[in-house]
């Protein structure tokens, strides 16, 4: 408004003030916006960088992680079954998962059988995925003790262990079995003393199971139960005696 | 709308703002205590190169917390509402290109994903579920004066009936 253009009447001077006193606030407002924004995107960035440092620190494992005994594949398999067999299954599963469970009550003595014969060889390659589904981190807490009980008795001792597992497993939601639980099984599998106990109630084996749940996950598992005949994934609704059988003929054929 | 409804639109825009940043918020939260899971649901989708996984997984729940909180809040409301739009956009995007490439995983929207037992996918409701949050975003970044708000989006109480004449008049900060 030009200066020499002076409202004349009352009324039109208090509008002229209001008016100015809106535009005054609209600016203030204004300034204090841009600020405020600037603020709130300096927090969000420094909230991403800590919070990446701190899940990078929580999932980052030793190289020095200590690697149990008796494995196979670096570490991240149990082998049983001859070193010549013509045919390897591997079999990914985690010990909370209900149809690893159905998979083992269908299809263990199968593939016992297949071992023993010498058709195949089977890689288990256990996962910890399903920490969440339980209270107290059951998956890594039974993996560990498996890793433990192969450790110290031997692929066929981690077998029976992992047998005694799925037939206890707990429910989902839940909390998983005790560390004494684990104990016994572990000892009616064949693994026994303190190295053992102990070695299941530290979680000896923890960064280990981080680190071969994170490699099966970069190679591409998607679930558990994960069955590969010879590199081939086997599909589920085909996981029946009948169906390894026939796949891992087929893998020796080919 | 009618006339006769526009006062209630401040109300409605409240109702979305503290629905759509709960949903935020709540779903930011629950990918926070497994890293490893969000990393693994992440990447099942198999669309990200190895190196974006961890900083997708790892910052993804830090922006939805954020965006939660200022929806929640009223404060930004604009942006905030904008970015949910953004991100609901990428996940109908990830979800829909899981679905059409027949992967067998769960989302992972509210923490876990990936490792759900195959034959157990619920895309059809992913789906349905984004496109209502996209609905909520859109509307609010379209409209996001609204009551009980901190940021100097509240329509004064005393406002005229009509606040479409209003928010012509009042100095508006749209940010």
């Amino acid at each position: 408004m030009p200066a020499d253009r002076r409202p004349r009447t009352a009324a039109k001077r208090a509008a002229e003030a209001r008016r100015v006193a809106l535009a005054q606030t609209a600016a203030t407002r204004r300034r204090r916006g841009i600020l405020g924004g600037i603020a709130a995107a300096v927090a969000v960035l420094t909230a991403l960088v800590v919070v990446f440092v701190v899940q990078d620190r929580r999932t980052s494992t030793s190289d020095r992680a200590a690697v149990p005994g008796n494995t196979v594949a670096d570490g991240a398999a149990v082998r049983v079954g001859d070193a010549g067999a013509p045919v390897v299954i591997e079999v990914y599963e985690d010990y909370l998962c209900p149809v690893c469970r159905a998979f083992e009550e269908r299809n263990a003595a199968t593939l016992a059988e297949l071992v023993d014969s010498g058709a195949a060889a089977v890689e288990y390659r256990p996962v910890a995925i399903l920490d969440r589904a339980s209270t107290d981190r059951y998956s890594t807490r039974a993996l560990n003790a498996a890793a433990v009980v192969a450790d110290a008795a031997g692929p066929e001792a981690f077998v029976a262990f992992s047998g005694l597992l799925f037939a206890a497993q707990p429910e989902e939601g839940g909390p998983g079995l005790s560390d004494d639980r684990l104990v016994a099984l572990a000892g009616q599998a064949g693994a026994t003393g303190t190295r053992v106990a102990d070695g299941i109630r530290d979680l000896a084996y923890e960064d280990w199971t981080r680190r071969v749940t994170d490699e099966a996950s970069k190679a591409g598992l998607q679930g558990t139960p994960t069955i590969r005949v010879d590199g081939e994934e086997l599909p589920l609704r085909e996981a029946t005696p009948e169906g390894i059988a026939a796949a891992v003929s087929a893998a020796a054929q080919g | 709308m009618g006339r006769g409804l526009a006062p209630a639109v401040p109300w409605v825009a409240t109702a979305a703002r503290v629905l759509l940043g709960a949903v935020f918020l709540v779903a930011g939260l629950l990918k926070i205590p497994d890293p490893a899971a969000a990393v693994r649901a992440v990447r099942a989708y198999r669309l990200l190169p190895e190196p974006l996984v961890e900083p997708v997984a790892f910052g993804l729940p830090v922006l939805e917390i954020a965006v939660g909180l200022a929806l929640i809040l009223g404060v930004f409301v604009r942006a905030a509402a904008a970015a949910a739009a953004v991100l609901v956009l990428v996940f109908l995007a990830g979800v829909g290109s899981a679905w059409a490439r027949g992967l067998q995983i769960d989302c992972g929207c509210f923490g876990g994903g990936g490792e759900v037992a195959a034959g157990s996918t619920a895309y059809p409701a992913e789906v349905a579920r984004d496109l209502g949050l996209l609905v909520l975003a859109v509307f609010l970044t379209l409209r996001p004066r609204s009551r009980l708000a901190f940021g100097g989006r509240d329509v004064p109480p005393s406002a005229p009936a009509s606040p479409g004449r209003t928010e012509r008049t009042e100095p508006t900060d749209a940010r």
